[in-house]
């Protein structure tokens, strides 16, 4: 991370990187049940940098966040208008498939859900809609998701039991490995330590960290302090309309907007 | 002084009061307790009243009673082998239909059906739970076994059983074991095992589909998201997330639905035939243990009576068990998840 990179717009980011952006959002709306969640979104996430996408309750960042791998079309009444690409190919086309998309944006929620099975099995079952692969290998993968997600020395003794009796901070990094053993492209973490205590959270942090280099990371966060801790540009929203998107130092030092600069001083929000 | 006078008397208000909640509480805890022993009671009285009369039953002819298939009035000599297969063959039937057509219904109504279809289809479910079964047994006679005698009938004994009309066995009654059996008959009406279980079916898939829709409701969203976030389906979410999810419940509203087919009376008296026979066709009449009794206990005495005491004892028996077996069969489940 330099400074001189951080400070430039993620345009120029993306220029000087040298590569197309991997995801890019144009012209967005969004609409359930008639409100107009989002208003023409437009912006261009670099590939393997955290950008986070911070801003107060209701102003639409989960449900941009949402659109990203189409989650947000398992409810009915609710609508997207406008194109978000990746790697060129519209995600939003129906035509995208569903399976292919999933594969390549995985995604972490609030709260940690482990399903109803064993350790190993919630890493697995992900990877068996994907992937067919042999009980040796698929031994493999789960382990490298495991210690990808930093949770393997703790439950490499416990893989046989439920997902259920580990922490909740362990079932945060459960989630995470369940998301990244099938090798996504993009990871969409969704306010992802707003459960967890303060030692649980930093691990998270630290891990976002470590990720980067292979995935390219999208977190919603309600915690301003979080965003500039651990991503590289950030997003803030209001009222359904993305206000100001810049490198997290930029934002934090020198907003260009006076509404970006009254929320992360604190005036609202 | 008057000061220390009323935090004395205040303080004798607090220990007054503590004394009273703690009487209280022993009296509450007491009252529930008795509640729940009066279940226990009313359980081992029904049990240990059948059990003992059916005693003659069971000291005349001995396990002989649970083998035989003698019902005999005449020479006054009884088994319980016809009855009881009927009450598990039909309540077997019933589950075989009932199961998945409700885990359909429910599934459709929790994760498919738009909202505002919900709460009518629903409702109508619990109007279908609420129909007497006297009704459903009305309705199998007079329309549904004719129906069946002149429409399906046919179709089974031809195309599977061992006694086609034509004399020449199909394919399946040839080379697949066990059916040919199973469909073979030449009795010519509806009435039977067959017909019984379906409409046993049809009576407990609204306690099944209810119990199962109420419990797949309580899966949270977050958890079914994290599965369509991996790629799954609507069906893979459903089979693998809220189906394990919602296991006991569910299997608890499976076994609900069992215990009222086992003990059904009304209904399976008029589609089952009351035929004192066994037969491995499932397209002949039979009887079960509640329609046995209904059928003959006005009229009976003596050794009758007390057969009929001891197919009722049976029948706890018999439920008992099932209940057992759904009891290991959660434990097993539970192993095989870790848990």
């Amino acid at each position: 991370m330099t400074d001189s990179a951080l400070a430039m717009n993620p345009a120029q980011v993306a220029a000087t990187s040298a590569v197309a952006p991997k995801l890019t959002v144009r012209d967005l709306h969004f609409y359930y049940n008639g409100f107009h969640a989002l208003k023409g979104i437009n912006m261009d996430i670099p590939e393997k940098k955290v950008t986070s996408i911070i801003g107060p309750s209701g102003c639409g960042k989960s449900t941009l966040l949402r659109i990203f791998n189409r989650i947000y079309a398992i409810y009915p009444k609710l609508e997207a208008r406008g194109e978000v690409t990746l790697d060129g190919e519209n995600v939003l086309d129906p035509g995208y498939s569903m399976n292919r998309l999933r594969g390549k944006v995985g995604m972490v929620f609030q709260k940690p859900v482990p399903f109803p099975m064993t350790i190993f099995e919630n890493v697995a079952y992900g990877i068996r809609h994907h992937e067919k692969l042999s009980k040796a290998d698929m031994t493999i993968r789960v382990e490298q998701a495991l210690r990808s997600a930093a949770l393997w020395d703790e439950v490499k003794d416990k893989l046989k039991q439920n997902a259920l009796g580990l922490s909740g901070g362990q079932q945060q990094r459960l989630c995470i490995a369940r998301a990244i053993a099938l090798k996504p492209e993009v990871l969409l973490l969704d306010e992802p330590t707003s459960a967890l205590d303060p030692i649980a959270t930093s691990r998270i942090e630290q891990l976002v960290e470590e990720l980067k280099s292979q995935f390219t990371i999208v977190i919603v966060t309600h915690n301003m302090q979080q965003a500039a801790r651990c991503s590289d540009l950030t997003a803030f929203m209001y009222m359904g309309e993305l206000i100001e998107f810049d490198g997290t130092e930029k934002i934090f030092t020198k907003p260009g907007k006076k509404q970006t600069e009254d929320y992360i001083t604190g005036r609202f929000g | 002084m008057p000061a220390t006078d009323t935090v004395a008397s205040s303080i004798d208000v607090l220990e007054r009061r503590s004394r009273r909640d703690a009487r209280d509480e022993r009296l509450f805890r007491w009252l529930l307790k008795g509640c729940a022993l009066l279940v226990l009671a009313a359980l081992l009285g029904a049990a240990g009243a059948t059990l003992w009369g059916g005693r003659s039953a069971f000291s005349t002819f001995g396990w002989h009673f649970l083998v035989s298939t003698a019902w005999d009035p005449g020479n006054d000599v009884y088994g319980a082998l016809v009855p009881v297969y009927g009450t598990v063959a039909t309540s077997l039937i019933a589950l075989l239909i009932a199961v998945p057509v409700s885990f359909g219904i429910a599934l459709y109504l929790s994760e498919v059906a738009p909202a505002w279809l919900r709460t009518p289809v629903a409702s109508a479910i619990e109007l279908l739970a609420g129909i007497p079964s006297i009704i459903y047994g009305m309705w199998g006679l007079f329309i549904f076994a004719p129906f069946f005698a002149n429409h399906i009938k046919p179709w089974l004994t031809n195309n599977l059983g061992d006694q086609p009309d034509d004399g020449k066995l199909s394919w399946v009654a040839q080379h697949v074991p066990f059916v040919g059996k199973l469909f073979g008959s030449s009795y010519p009406f509806g009435a039977s095992i067959l017909v019984a279980g379906i409409v046993l079916a049809i009576m407990i898939i609204p306690f099944i589909s209810s119990v199962m829709r109420e419990v797949f409701q309580t899966v949270p969203t977050r958890l079914k998201e994290s599965a369509y976030a991996l790629g799954s389906s609507t069906w893979e979410v459903s089979w693998d997330i809220v189906l394990p999810y919602t296991r006991s419940a569910v299997i608890g509203g499976i076994f609900l639905g069992l215990g009222r087919a086992l003990g059904e009376t009304m209904a399976v008296t008029f589609v089952l035939g009351n035929a004192m026979t066994l037969s491995a066709s499932l397209l002949d009449p039979g009887t079960s243990i509640a329609s046995t009794i209904a059928n003959q206990f006005s009229e009976a005495s003596g050794l009758q009576k007390s057969s009929l005491m001891a197919l009722a004892f049976l029948l706890f028996v018999v439920t008992f068990f099932v209940l057992l077996i759904a009891r290991l069969m959660l434990r097993q489940l539970a192993k095989k998840e870790g848990s």
